[in-house]
């Protein structure tokens, strides 16, 4: 839980206009550690997708770093970066951006492919990974043929599918409907809970970023504060869950030896094992 | 494409139509140059109505005969007397049939003149209606189509065995032997495939019978349809007795040819007569008529070729531009999905060349299309696109050189196939390189933010 992924340090991102310059982004400095589920939250042009664009890779910084598995990426030429893009992070768009020519299994294969990884190993992972976003049998379908929410599952297995340090969703439920939305967050949620997978997500959306662990708020180009979400109370909840069903199950062996030395009979390690699963 | 493919095998096309045409005349030209040198002791007389163009031309008797109302009409067919030289090619005209004895005064008993032959001529043939096309405008009229001409020449031993008056040539059977009648002598191809007859059959010739002796090769400058036979023969079956459509006058050597022409002329200012001087200044005049036609067309033709040029050079700009901007179009189309691999992890190089071989299959897909248009379509392009040489000498009533030039025989090649195709390629990948080079250059930020 202590390694950091992304790091940024006084980050700052300046356009210059014919009218002056513009400063979406003013010193910013974020740490997220891996497996960790953050939102970034903002209004319009408060620069959040400036800031999504400087960690992904896609744009450079003005004055600052940016350290994404300790490597400061902003000093990086083109050339370097697309591969950081392919083989660190994982791209969730607001519109899916799926190729419309390719079908399921062939757009989560397309990063895979541009890796150079081989087409039996890419096939047999695509199809894992749409087994693990739902849609085990949809794989021969092409976007045109799939919903929404469908879409953006295949969008996600597509970020997975080179094993990124990282997952980047910019407003991924902007384009879903209230259903589809809380599937595609629970299922963040979930990669996030049983894989480990590092997410950040930017939204203007309060009710997705409360779904995550961390959020951040961005306004006018600074992060302006820090809350946790009701992630995180999960995340602790199923450890401490964890912890107490350990603790039923060594309760439960000593029963079991106290009722094996003849300490106690067999009706009255059934009455304490009953009593004992009541607690919890 | 299809222009590409198409343009081409009409300037070769022209090019051989002009080529064909150089050499006919050419050969033509030598050929009647030596003829006149080897008779050069003969002297032409005849009553042309068209004095300087009567003689000397031998271009086909078929142009020589397509005035139209010329002669006399009988029924469907035709019949004109024609100067021993076989009709004007140039402005045709038939000659004025001579009385025989009017012209006895001309014989061996003048001065310098060792024999005069009388000879009738006359082309039976049938009446056609004819719409030929000159250049854009088309006409239509009646024209005598040529069966045979009767060619009757005076079969005395002295003249047969001197004078080269009967075909030299026989390839089956015999010559016309002196004195015979009722026999004649058919060309080869021409005249015994019109009467179908081999030798020792009767043909019948204005319903008289007649014996083919013997089959002649033609030469080429000899008549291509002349049957030969006895003069008296020739005026009995043309109801012409007494009549000549000309005499040629043998002088005793070559220097007397000019006092024993001036002599006849001097006898009858009426007749056009014609030294093989004047012959070869005929020709001569001829020759250098169609050197400065030939001189035009290769000019049209050169013009033509650089209108080709033109013509290929704006298709292949166009073919680029076409490429260049259907290629923009379709990056700014899918500026997303670039901006999707880009952000994705692909490389400028990867989504450059992803493009480059777009633009380069929509034009061998195109190339395809072109080569089938091209190939159908080539023989009509060609003659839209390029004005054809056959029709400007169409105008001059040059029957045996139109007919090749008229139909241009425009066909494409498998080089050329080759050549157009992998113009297609090449146009294709320069017209996709900028198109290609822009969607390597597109930010994937703005995969994100493209609506």
């Amino acid at each position: 839980m202590s390694e950091t992924v992304l790091k940024t340090e006084h980050l700052t991102k300046t356009y210059k206009l014919d009218k002056g310059e513009v400063q979406p982004l003013t010193d910013v400095n974020l740490e997220v550690k891996k497996g960790e589920f953050t939102a970034i939250m903002g209004p319009s042009g408060s620069g959040k997708t400036t800031l999504l664009n400087l960690i992904g890779a896609i744009d450079k910084p003005t004055t600052g770093k940016v350290f994404l598995d300790n490597v400061d990426i902003g000093s990086l030429p083109g050339s370097q970066l697309c591969k950081i893009r392919r083989g660190k992070i994982g791209f969730v768009f607001q519109n899916f951006n799926l190729l419309p020519y390719l079908n399921a299994r062939e757009n989560v294969e397309l990063p895979m492919e541009l890796s150079g990884k081989h087409k039996g190993d890419r096939t047999k992972r695509a199809k894992e990974l749409l087994a693990t976003v739902g849609l085990e049998g949809r794989e021969n379908h092409r976007p045109n043929r799939l919903s929404q929410g469908e879409q953006q599952r295949v969008a996600i297995a597509r970020a997975l599918a080179n094993d990124p340090a990282i997952i980047l969703a910019d407003e991924p439920t902007g384009n879903l409907d209230r259903q589809n939305k809380k599937e595609v967050v629970k299922l963040l949620a979930n990669l996030n809970l049983n894989n480990g997978t590092t997410i950040i997500v930017v939204t203007h959306d309060g009710s997705v970023a409360a779904q995550t662990e961390r959020v951040l708020y961005l306004n006018r180009g600074e992060i302006t504060k820090e809350k946790a979400g009701l992630h995180r109370e999960k995340k602790n909840s199923a450890l401490v869950a964890n912890e107490e069903e350990e603790k039923v199950a060594i309760t439960e062996s000593e029963l079991t030896k106290l009722q094996e030395r003849g300490i106690l009979t067999e009706s009255e390690l059934e009455a304490k094992k009953k009593e004992l699963l009541s607690k919890f | 494409m299809a222009i590409l493919i198409a343009i081409p095998p009409g300037i070769a096309a022209n090019q051989n139509a002009t080529n064909s045409l150089t050499n006919t005349l050419g050969n033509t030209i030598t050929q009647m140059a030596a003829t006149v040198n080897n008779s050069s002791t003969q002297i032409q007389c005849s009553l042309t109505p068209s004095a300087s163009t009567g003689s000397g031309g031998r271009f086909g008797s078929s142009a020589g005969s397509t005035t139209p109302g010329g002669g006399s009409q009988q029924q469907g067919t035709s019949r004109q007397f024609i100067p021993s030289y076989g009709g004007g090619a140039f402005g045709g005209g038939s000659l004025q049939p001579m009385n025989e004895s009017s012209y006895s005064d001309v014989n061996t008993s003048l001065s310098g003149v060792t024999v005069v032959e009388p000879i009738l001529r006359v082309v039976e043939g049938h009446n056609e209606t004819i719409t030929p096309r000159y250049g854009a405008s088309i006409q239509s009229f009646n024209v005598t189509v040529p069966d045979y001409i009767i060619t009757g020449v005076p079969l005395n031993a002295s003249l047969i065995d001197n004078y080269p008056i009967l075909p030299t040539n026989i390839v089956q059977g015999k010559n016309l032997q002196p004195n015979e009648t009722g026999a004649v002598v058919l060309l080869s191809e021409n005249s015994s495939a019109y009467f179908d007859a081999g030798v020792g059959a009767t043909v019948n010739i204005l319903g008289t019978n007649f014996t083919v002796a013997g089959i002649y090769a033609p030469t080429s400058t000899s008549d291509n349809q002349s049957v030969y036979m006895n003069l008296a023969d020739a005026q009995a079956v043309t109801n012409s007795t007494n009549v000549i459509t000309s005499f040629n006058v043998y002088a005793t050597s070559k220097d007397t040819v000019t006092s024993v022409a001036q002599t006849i002329q001097s006898m009858h200012p009426e007749l056009t007569v014609t030294t093989p001087q004047d012959v070869l200044n005929q020709i001569q005049q001829l020759q250098s008529t169609y050197g400065e036609r030939l001189n035009g067309t290769t000019a049209l033709i050169d013009g033509t070729q650089m209108q080709a040029i033109e013509e290929i050079v704006i298709a292949f700009a166009a073919t680029g531009i076409i490429v260049l901007f259907v290629m923009l179009y379709t990056v700014r189309e899918r500026t997303r999905e670039i901006g999707t691999l880009k952000a994705i992890g692909a490389s400028d190089a990867a989504v450059m060349g992803q493009f480059l071989l777009e633009g380069i299959l929509l034009s061998v897909l195109a190339g395809i299309v072109g080569v089938v248009i091209g190939t159908i379509g080539a023989p009509y392009l060609s003659g839209l696109l390029l004005p054809a040489v056959g029709n400007s000498f169409g105008g001059y009533g040059f029957a045996a050189a139109r007919g090749p030039a008229a139909t241009p025989a425009v066909t494409v090649s498998p080089e050329l196939m080759l050549i157009g195709f992998s113009a297609a390629v090449v146009l294709g990948a320069i017209g996709s390189l900028y198109p290609a080079w822009r969607a390597a250059r597109t930010r994937p930020a703005e995969a994100m933010r493209y609506e």
